[in-house]
């Protein structure tokens, strides 16, 4: 008989989806998650608002969270870090360590939603000068800021009254190796060039970029407003290089429709970081032996038409860990392998042992 | 050659050593690197109540290959919008006046970036500060003045009449109802060419046995092209005359020989609580075309002039072809802008009186563009239905040296030609 639970790994939007829908189904989800809270990386990373829709990002996550707590098919196991796993579709035994101590835990399914990082600007130092400048932050770090209502230059304390963006920065970059979009970046970036807007209105905010890939909703729900209605600049043409001029950046690039160069004055620069596997995706891949692709996403074998099982039977993955998504992908991707996997239990049920 | 730091700016043109340089030219002279864009000439502009959406534009160039402005010079839209965002002030700029509001750019625009609002709006504060080019201040000066933008006398506005040959019946002095009104304007009551189709189109009405009557003297400009051209002001004031006048005669209807007028009195007249139904001439004389009686076959080939203010503004594409080929022996070729796709006159938005301002702007007339295109299907005559045309397109004629190629008729004079 095939074990009736299912193992989420990682509780981030994806994971919180999965579980909850496993749940709802009658099944036994047992949600494993590294930290001592639920959310993921919007959580972690102190998300201010969701895109698109700029929703308060805590309470939008503790509504999605809130079905988990006290509900009988549901365990969550808290900071908890999987280390071995062994057996096969209807009969995984997973071993972990929860603060410190090493479980076993049984179950017929796994689903994998481990999410990705940030990308790390240090790795671009000589051109954007992240670790070099104050005034050049990230996605991440602004997105802090904001959640803070506090907008302010880390070198002085004092608020800017012109920022830009930088686009596509750790992302469609054959030298780094990562050759793909990010995907949420331009969204990202105009959501927050509209929050800027809207908390220092008399800040000017600037987003240079290659191509503006607003799909879908995006375009009518971002971009345009922020162009029409928060005068965010779009200037065609990404920044090659920051440098120092006097106590503000000079932002170097080519306004490409003008062919001329142009070096810019800012107060701050925010890098539009894409995203990279996490290291807790890179090592589920392995203890799973989980197919990986070229940048180290667990690769799903369906194509556009199945995006969630992978190379193992019985283990499926959901969310940013199989390449760049947004919570629109995430939280279908959750549901999704939630469905898949009980169907996985059913099926290594009706096959006699 | 020294170089004079103090020239050290984005310049249309530049004179080095009397040598007049282009803008691609001038560029090498200039320094290379964009130092900041000054936000604030887009602001400027978009803080403008009808001109918003200048701020729209997301710079993806349809709107550049269909601007007849910038077939033959640098222009359009998604450049205008780049210069606001490199802060260019276009209440200083030339570029505020080269727009004939000939809407192609509208047509096209995926984010309506309404040239039609912004043109008008922008320019009514060039006006108010009192930067306009000299010629179009002219033309609102006689409008003013003496009631249109010929700077003919008031008086004379129906001495056309005379000349006619039929009756045409002037409200004032007949003091009855009618069906129709119609409302001449400027260039049929005054201009050479425009009173010949005017006689004509008398003629077609009498023959019609149509009920009608004209405002005569004390019609005044319907002062559409002036409202684009800026001067908001004066069209207001012009529109409570001619509406006094429409409120003062009894008729069913209005027809105009001018979609300027027709563009106005469906469109502006409206917002200031004046509702007539208002239709072209060749609208009105289209339901009755199986009722002429024909007499003379023509044989021409002809190739027609879609009007902006008929066609893209008003919608109307058929009857003006309706009326062509229902002539005898008159074949229509259409050129290869028709219709929605139609190009531009020059004559709109003001552009009737800024060719002398543009000819430092273009390497040719948008009516010599125009010409050679119709020249090129093989017509004998350019068949038009907007009075500015005629005289631009006859104008062109002589200047691409196709005289004795082509022939520029109004519709009507067509019609009078196989009628009568």
């Amino acid at each position: 008989m095939a074990n009736q639970n299912i193992l989420i790994i990682g509780g981030g939007p994806a994971g919180i989806e999965a579980a909850k829908g496993v749940a709802a189904m009658g099944f036994k989800a047992i949600l494993v998650e590294k930290r001592d809270r639920l959310g993921g990386t919007p959580d972690e990373a102190q998300y201010a608002a969701l895109t698109p829709d700029l929703r308060d990002a805590e309470t939008a996550l503790n509504e999605m969270k809130a079905p988990l707590d006290g509900n009988p098919n549901v365990e969550v196991m808290y900071n908890t870090l999987v280390t071995e796993a062994s057996g096969s579709v209807g009969d995984f035994t997973i071993k972990a360590l929860q603060m410190g101590k090493e479980v076993e835990i049984k179950a017929g399914a796994v689903i994998v939603s481990t999410g990705f990082t940030h990308f790390d600007p240090g790795r671009e130092t000589q051109k954007y000068g992240y670790y070099e400048f104050d005034d050049v932050i990230t996605l991440t770090d602004a997105e802090k800021m904001l959640k803070a209502h506090n907008f302010v230059r880390p070198s002085n304390g004092e608020k800017p009254k012109r920022v830009c963006f930088i686009q596509c920065v750790g992302s469609r970059d054959r030298r780094l190796g990562n050759e793909y979009c990010s995907k949420v970046c331009c969204g990202m970036a105009s959501k927050q060039a509209i929050e800027i807007r809207q908390l220092l209105p008399d800040c000017k905010v600037f987003i240079f970029y290659i191509d503006m890939r607003m799909y879908g909703y995006w375009e009518n729900e971002i971009y345009w407003p922020a162009q029409e209605k928060h005068k965010v600049n779009y200037v065609k043409g990404m920044a090659t290089e920051i440098v120092r001029s006097g106590d503000r950046l000079l932002v170097k690039g080519e306004d490409t429709t003008l062919r001329r160069p142009m070096e810019i004055p800012m107060d701050m620069v925010i890098l539009s970081v894409g995203m990279e596997p996490s290291e807790g995706t890179k090592q589920v891949a392995q203890i799973f032996g989980l197919k990986q692709n070229k940048y180290g996403f667990i690769e799903t074998l369906g194509g556009p038409l199945d995006t969630v099982s992978t190379s193992v039977p019985g283990v499926f993955a959901a969310g940013a860990c199989t390449g760049p998504a947004d919570l629109e992908d995430s939280v279908s991707m959750g549901g999704l392998a939630a469905m898949k996997a009980m169907i996985a239990l059913r099926q290594a049920e009706a096959v006699p042992a | 050659m020294p170089i004079d730091k103090n020239q050290i700016v984005e310049k249309d043109k530049a004179i080095v050593d009397g040598v007049e340089l282009s803008a691609e030219w001038n560029r090498f002279f200039e320094q290379r690197v964009v130092f900041d864009y000054d936000t604030s000439a887009l602001d400027k502009v978009t803080e403008i109540e009808g001109a918003e959406s200048m701020g729209w534009c997301y710079q993806c160039g349809q709107c550049v290959p269909v601007c007849p402005v910038d077939n033959v010079g640098e222009y359009g839209p998604r450049k205008i919008y780049r210069n606001l965002q490199l802060g260019i002030d276009l209440l200083e700029s030339p570029d505020l006046w080269k727009c004939t509001t000939c809407m192609n750019c509208l047509r096209v625009c995926p984010k309506e970036v309404d040239m039609i609002k912004i043109m008008p709006a922008v320019r009514a504060e060039a006006v108010m500060e009192g930067q306009v080019p000299e010629e179009l201040q002219e033309a609102f000066e006689n409008t003013f003045e003496y009631g249109n933008p010929l700077g003919e006398s008031q008086r004379k506005r129906a001495d056309w009449v005379k000349e006619a040959g039929v009756e045409v019946p002037i409200m004032k002095e007949i003091k009855r109802p009618v069906d129709v009104l119609w409302f001449v304007e400027c260039y049929p009551a005054y201009h050479a060419r425009g009173k010949e189709a005017s006689a004509a189109l008398a003629k077609i009405l009498n023959l019609l046995k149509v009920d009608f009557g004209i405002l005569g003297t004390e019609e005044k400009c319907s002062c559409d092209s002036q409202r684009l051209a800026g001067e908001e002001g004066l069209f207001e004031e012009f529109a409570e005359h001619n509406i006094g006048l429409f409120n003062k005669y009894k008729f069913n209807k209005i027809m105009v020989t001018d979609p300027h007028a027709l563009n106005a009195f469906k469109k502006e007249y409206p917002k200031l609580g004046a509702e007539f139904e208002v239709e072209h001439y060749t609208t009105f004389l289209a339901p009755f075309i199986e009722q002429l009686d024909f007499k003379n076959t023509l044989n021409y080939k002809v190739t027609f002039h879609d009007p902006c203010y008929l066609g893209r503004h008003n919608g109307e594409f058929e009857a003006p072809r309706k009326l062509i080929e229902a002539i005898p022996g008159v074949e229509l070729i259409e050129m290869p802008r028709c219709k929605q796709q139609s190009y531009c006159c020059g004559g709109g938005g003001g552009g009737m009186w800024l060719d002398g301002f543009m000819a430092d702007y273009v390497t040719e007339r948008l009516s010599e563009n125009r010409v050679r295109e119709a020249v090129a299907t093989g017509a004998d005559v350019l068949v038009v239905c907007c009075p500015y045309e005629v005289s631009r397109f006859e104008d062109a004629v002589k200047s691409t040296g196709n005289e004795g190629k082509l022939l520029v008729k109004d519709i009507v004079e067509l019609l009078a030609e196989s009628l009568f």
